[in-house]
């Protein structure tokens, strides 16, 4: 199944195999091929090289051609200032500034950058016509707030008919674009509101409803589908969201997503959010990201949910971090890894495996989900069986499927954090990808010859004279001093005459000579009994 | 006494400018915060006590609303409407030295963010509270920070931000600030910022609202 037809699946709430994805990659798009904020909204080509470059990596099932809420202000006469990283800012408003209404036009499609945002629709249509394209509209409470600025707060009280007049001129404004943004070929036209989330239930019933209401309405009767976006904490506004009749909405991370989910499948229409731009996309780890991405998988459902950040991604959001997102999504092996580290870490213990794989045998881990439900899993663990036989006695391999929780604390403490991992004596190998024959074997070899290289230099060892100070007793000495001479070797001899000690060394007729080996195991911590155990099975 | 000090409070919680102020509809014709601060000190209530029993009561129950979502900026810019208004008639007052300010804050919106509605609303708070407040505007960069703080010694810095590209210079001016006045504090808001991220920069407070900065400032009062 293609994105478009699972994103309209998602709309009519019928249950998905995979929940689709939209990632709102605005000037983004423009990181992705080097271009800076203001250069790429200026051009067509910019933008449609942007999107189908975030297209290739992310694999999303919609997109939105441009995330640009300043592109109408700007025709109507906002002055707007231009930032390298981010959409422009509004800095002027024409109806506070001595503009009337009267003096306003409702945008035509080829004013100002809207026919750079229409034509790069029109491109991207014919270059994806599988995937849902997202055409982005101002909403209306939000625009008028660029057209009158701040006043419109306090306006809304002293001068309630005024507001309205605006607000009935951005709601036309925003049923033109629609239509405008249709025509381009676009399947979605989400109307973005986030200044909405400022006011409370009933300004925004008195003041917002009664205006985006037609343009969801208009929407449906061209048989496309309509989404309303809010960014920012707009709790109180869900249900009066809702209300207004648009297909779909898409709320930030400032909102629970259960909560919205709640609200949105009673009133019969589905949403999409609401992963944390932030601390998450942006500065998170991908760790973090595939987390956090399963969560909301979880949170969602399967009905009704498209999965997307919260709002338009930063700039410099890390493309790798959008790629695991991509990933964990097509890859249900992945997620269930995910959900099981997740459930338990939260009581994991973390072993000392410092001195892991100091015994005499080679010890080979395989951490796995579980060799036979997952794929790779059981051909990592294989790998490992065929060549075991080579190193009979001196190798020895284990599997660690995490479904079990001593074995995520394993996982954990050998630091593993992908699935399936083969760790040799505790260091990690190879990860993920299963090593050809030939590899594997060299890398044991390797760890063979180094623990041998260790041995040697490891092994201390002592004679112990034990006798009277008598004539016997100097031939003794001398003759060990000689075999030393002769041998070139530098032991550790210790003399011992006191009576009273040679009982312990179980002695009973003297001279005698006792000879210890040492060998270095661990120094300067406290090994696990598990790692004792193995030593002591070489005595 | 007490009586009009708590009208005066009213006034400002429910934003009611004065007598001619159609907002808000249940006090419609009665007399706003214009009228009965002016009446309150004909009486020869001291400024202060207007200010500490009225203004501020009324401005700490908005703030905490405003925490509640009972109340949305709508609200509260006519609270702070209210307030300016009642503050006109204590200028003199603040002027003279009768009445104190707790300390002093500077705010300012980063480098590259215009966003102003966060900050004032911030500001308005702040000074409803009794506190000076040096408003350093929109897009403002860390050096401005710093000489600003140089000239108010022992001043409180807050940073604001509304967009995800532009928390980002938070961290960068933080460090600045810290450089420069190690002893500094920095508390930093705005719509997509979190407790978590102003551990990453190495801020000393965040809050949600505007009434958690207005507590964090009054644990700093020496």
């Amino acid at each position: 199944m293609n994105g478009l037809e699972l994103i309209k699946q998602a709309f009519a709430l019928q249950p998905v195999g995979r929940i689709p994805w939209v990632p709102f990659v605005g000037v983004h798009g423009g990181y992705l091929i080097s271009t800076d904020a203001e250069t790429y909204l200026k051009s067509a080509e910019k933008i449609t090289a942007g999107i189908s470059k975030a297209i290739e990596l992310y694999r999303p099932d919609g997109i939105p051609v441009v995330f640009d809420l300043q592109v109408e202000a700007e025709v109507l006469g906002c002055d707007i200032r231009w930032s390298e990283a981010g959409p422009p800012a509004v800095v002027s408003h024409p109806l506070a500034e001595g503009k009337s209404l009267k003096d306003l036009t409702i945008p035509g499609p080829d004013d100002g950058r809207l026919a750079v945002c229409l034509q790069a629709a029109r491109s991207l249509r014919e270059k994806y016509p599988d995937i849902a394209l997202y055409g982005l509209i101002t909403g209306p409470f939000t625009l008028a707030l660029h057209l009158l600025g701040t006043d419109i707060f306090i306006k809304m009280f002293e001068a309630p008919k005024e507001i309205h007049a605006i607000m009935d001129f951005c709601s036309r404004t925003a049923q033109k674009i629609a239509d405008y943004y249709m025509q381009a070929g676009c399947d979605v036209v989400a109307l973005v509101d986030p200044m909405t989330s400022q006011i409370d239930r009933q300004t925004f019933d008195t003041f917002v409803k009664p205006y985006v209401t037609p343009v969801f309405e208009q929407v449906r009767q061209n048989n496309k589908l309509s989404s309303f976006f809010v960014c920012g904490h707009a709790q109180q506004n869900i249900e009066a969201m809702c209300d207004c009749k648009p297909d779909n909405i898409s709320i930030d991370e400032n909102i629970p997503l259960d909560f919205v989910k709640e609200i949105a499948l009673e009133k019969g229409i589905s949403f999409g959010g609401n992963m944390k731009l932030t601390v998450v996309l942006l500065m998170g780890s991908e760790e973090d990201c595939r987390e956090h991405a399963l969560e909301c998988l979880d949170l969602g459902g399967n009905t009704g949910f498209i999965l997307a950040p919260g709002c338009d991604l930063p700039r410099e959001t890390p493309s790798k971090n959008l790629i695991t997102v991509a990933n964990l999504l097509n890859d249900p092996y992945q997620q269930e890894i995910v959900r099981t580290l997740e459930k338990k870490e939260s009581t994991l213990e973390i072993f000392n495996m410092k001195d892991y794989g100091q015994a005499d045998k080679v010890i080979v881990d395989i951490v796995t989900l579980d060799s036979e439900s997952c794929a790779p899993c059981q051909y990592m663990v294989e790998a490992v069986k065929r060549v075991a036989p080579y190193f009979e006695g001196v190798v020895e391999w284990r599997e660690h499927a995490i479904k079990k929780m001593e074995e995520v604390s394993f996982m954990s403490s050998l630091m593993v954090k992908n699935i399936p991992t083969i760790c040799i004596d505790g260091k990690i190998a190879f990860v993920s990808k299963i090593p050809p024959e030939k590899v594997l074997v060299a890398a044991i070899q390797q760890r063979i010859n180094e623990k041998l290289k260790l041995k040697i230099k490891s092994k201390k060892s002592e004679i112990i004279l034990l006798g009277k100070d008598d004539e016997k007793f100097q031939e003794l000495k001398e003759r060990v001093n000689r075999a030393q001479t002769e041998l070139g070797k530098d032991l550790e001899v210790k003399i011992i005459t006191d009576q009273k000690n040679l009982a312990s060394y179980g002695v009973v007729q003297l001279p005698a000579v006792v000879s210890v080996h040492y060998k270095i195991k661990s120094e300067g911590l406290v090994p696990s009994t598990e790692v004792i155990k193995e030593w002591l099975k070489e005595l | 006494m007490s009586e009009l000090l708590a009208k005066i409070a009213e006034c400002i919680e429910f934003g009611k400018i004065n007598k001619a102020a159609p907002f808000p509809p249940q006090m419609k014709g009665q007399e706003g915060a214009d009228e009965l601060t002016r009446q309150a000190i004909d009486e020869g209530i001291p400024a202060q006590q207007i200010l500490t029993e009225g203004l501020m009561i009324g401005m700490e129950k908005v703030g905490i609303k405003f925490r509640e979502n009972k109340v949305f900026v709508p609200q509260v810019l006519m609270s702070a409407k209210a307030m300016s208004t009642a503050m006109m008639h204590l200028k003199p007052f603040f002027l003279s030295g009768e009445v104190k300010e707790k300390g002093t804050l500077i705010i300012g919106t980063v480098e590259g963010d215009l966003h102003d509605i966060g900050k004032n609303l911030v500001s308005m708070m702040v000074e409803g509270n009794g506190w000076k407040v040096v408003d350093l505007g929109t897009d403002v960069k860390a050096d401005q920070f710093v000489a600003a703080l140089k000239e108010h010694q022992n001043a409180i810095v807050g940073l604001s931000a509304l967009l995800t590209t532009t928390m980002v210079n938070m961290g960068k001016i933080t460090k600045a600030i810290k450089e420069a006045v190690p002893e500094a504090k920095v508390a930093i808001g705005g719509a997509p910022v979190t407790d978590d991220f102003r551990k990453k920069i190495g801020a000393d407070a965040y809050s949600p609202d505007p009434q958690g900065l207005v507590e964090y400032l009054n644990t700093q009062v020496a």
